[in-house]
């Protein structure tokens, strides 16, 4: 037996292919922060089909992205949109009104009560927001009971979300797959237990001493596999490293909104500009131009 | 023609219903009320908890300077102005007292404020809301067959079991929009929320660019209590879709002050987010 630590850094492209049509993959980040942007590109231009998506509480248009390529079957999903930038995700609405995509409706706890149902291995987790609500009656999955020792509230049973991969963007990770969020975390310690194997995408591969340095930070141990993607988060922001880039967000906000309205053309070319033409992600940081990558570098948030 | 926004107009009457003690909460997409609180803060609230966006950001401003207003629940912006950034599932763990309303309304000595479980108020949308004060992000139509799909509830509904008041805002005020009943519930009305006995009071009211309905204490119906400068009471019936109901004494809210609104636009919009 060697004695030698195994490594578990991919390239983007082998730690995508992992994803296999009709998996089930839970995608961190949250709102415009933190998304894993090079891998979700990778993932369309795999043409991957038929996925189940559980999303972050509060998904952003990464989410919609994958929508509008074709990959997703069915959302897990209290949220799909951008905010200010756009309210309403495009392509989340078009798939869902036209029921190209199903929807498990939930709400930001409801998903959690899933994960952490999925995480600690129970049956289901209980949870009362929610009764009164539409929500029960549009989730089959969702079963309503009575409280076994108060015997009047109704609660809600939430069934365990599993997830194959969890796919995770970080600050930096070292070679092993530790991996630490140089800012807020969200949900995404939440996702990655709730699967069974975790997929990390870091802006840097560090030293295993960094790590050491603060082992408190570390939010994600062992990955299965941690893919080096600097500026991988564009055009969201990766908290400690950059902002959000708007206007581009504008761009893709405009490109799926034709989309809805039944412009394909807008919305292939769209695909074709920024996820199938690259040939890799540093050409796709080519596209976006070196002075406006750089233009949005912010100052770290974490001080070590 | 007035010199401010209906927006300005929305976080200068929310800033004034804040106390010093409360605690707020305030999720994605509500610029309109993290302008309110921060101003609260600025104005008359140094103490006031408050709890921005995703990342249970516990936000301050009091002594800092806001740059500009964030245009996302979960951006570095807010992580500049905050003191405490938890992990997003603790929202849920709530930050008051496990006692909840109980606690609230027995007071007590040694703590007057974290009375609620939750959080005193919270700003709650809607793409549809009725007079029961149910208000739907889900989407139009019927089950299986939204004709529109709304954003989703996000997490609206499991906050709202424990805060004492939530406010339910519209962005346009007509009969599309305040309905009779609404299509789907992301947020329980009053009669729901006592219902299934929620900790929660559920909306105290609901805003519009035009007005305020209230509730009827006894029949927990909506009622329209104030209007909006310039706005008639008859502007407000042809433009609501259920039958409106007045409190007693219907009042015009006080315009913003030429201070209000020098605080609003100097140190927290100060790129003018709400001016239009």
């Amino acid at each position: 037996m060697s004695r030698k630590r195994k490594e578990v850094v991919t390239s983007i492209e082998e730690a995508a292919s992992k994803i296999k049509d009709g998996m089930t993959v839970a995608i961190g980040g949250f709102g415009a922060d933190n998304h894993p942007m090079t891998l979700i590109r990778e993932i369309i231009r795999d043409g991957r089909k038929n996925l189940t998506v559980i999303a972050s509480a509060t998904a952003g248009l990464e989410i919609d992205l994958l929508i509008g390529a074709g990959c997703v079957k069915k959302l897990v999903a209290p949220y799909v949109g951008q905010e200010m930038y756009c309210p309403i995700g495009h392509n989340y609405r078009k798939y869902a009104e036209s029921g190209q995509i199903e929807i498990w409706e939930c709400s930001e706890y409801i998903l959690y009560a899933g994960l952490f149902a999925a995480a600690s291995g129970q049956e289901f987790f209980a949870w009362r927001g929610g009764v009164g609500t539409s929500i029960p009656q549009l989730n089959a999955d969702l079963v309503e009971f009575t409280d076994p020792i108060g015997k009047t509230k109704k609660i809600i049973a939430v069934p365990p979300l599993r997830a194959d991969w969890a796919i995770i963007h970080v600050g930096w990770s070292d070679a092993y797959g530790n991996g630490q969020h140089l800012g807020a975390r969200f949900g995404d310690r939440w996702l990655a237990r709730a699967a069974d194997r975790i997929m990390l995408q870091t802006e840097r591969i560090v030293p295993n001493s960094i790590i050491r340095k603060n082992p408190f930070m570390t939010t994600i141990a062992y990955a299965d596999c941690v893919a080096e993607a600097p500026y991988g988060g564009h055009p969201y922001a990766a908290h400690g490293f950059y902002k959000e880039d708007a206007e581009f967000i504008q761009d893709y906000v405009r490109s799926s909104e034709a989309n809805r309205k039944g412009d394909e053309k807008t919305w292939n070319a769209y695909l074709e500009r920024h996820v199938y033409g690259p040939k890799d992600h540093y050409a796709y940081l080519e596209t976006v131009g070196i002075r406006k990558l750089l233009g949005l570098y912010t100052h770290p948030i974490v001080s070590w | 023609m007035s010199d401010y926004s209906w927006k300005e107009m929305m976080a200068v009457l929310f800033s004034r219903e804040i106390k010093d003690t409360d605690k707020v909460t305030s999720g994605a997409h509500t610029e309109i009320f993290f302008a309110a609180t921060m101003l609260a803060q600025k104005t008359h609230a140094p103490n006031m908890k408050l709890q921005l966006g995703g990342s249970v950001t516990l936000c301050n401003v009091t002594d800092v300077e806001v740059t500009e207003l964030p245009k996302t629940s979960t951006g570095y912006e807010l992580l500049r102005y905050a003191e405490s950034v938890h992990d997003h599932p603790d929202t849920y763990l709530f930050y008051g007292a496990p006692g909840g309303k109980r606690y609230y309304k027995e007071g007590s000595d040694f703590r007057d404020v974290n009375h609620f479980w939750f959080a005193d108020k919270f700003f709650v949308g809607g793409i549809q809301a009725d007079k029961w004060g149910n208000a739907n992000m889900i989407g139009l139509g019927k089950p299986g067959q939204m004709t529109f799909r709304g954003p989703g509830t996000i997490g609206i509904n499991d906050i709202a079991i424990g805060v004492r008041d939530t406010y339910v805002f519209l962005t346009a005020h007509d009969k599309r929009r305040l309905v009779e009943q609404v299509d789907f519930i992301s947020h329980p009305g009053k009669k729901v929320c006592r219902e299934n006995e929620y900790y929660g009071d559920g909306p105290k009211w609901i805003v519009t660019p035009k007005c305020i309905f209230d509730f009827d204490p006894e029949t927990l119906e909506a009622r329209l209590a104030m209007l909006f400068p310039g706005v008639s009471v008859d502007d407000i019936r042809a433009n609501t879709g259920f039958a409106v109901k007045t409190a007693k004494k219907v009042e015009t809210i006080e315009p913003p002050t030429q201070a209000e609104l020098q605080v609003l636009r100097n140190e927290v919009d100060r790129t003018g987010l709400l001016r239009h």
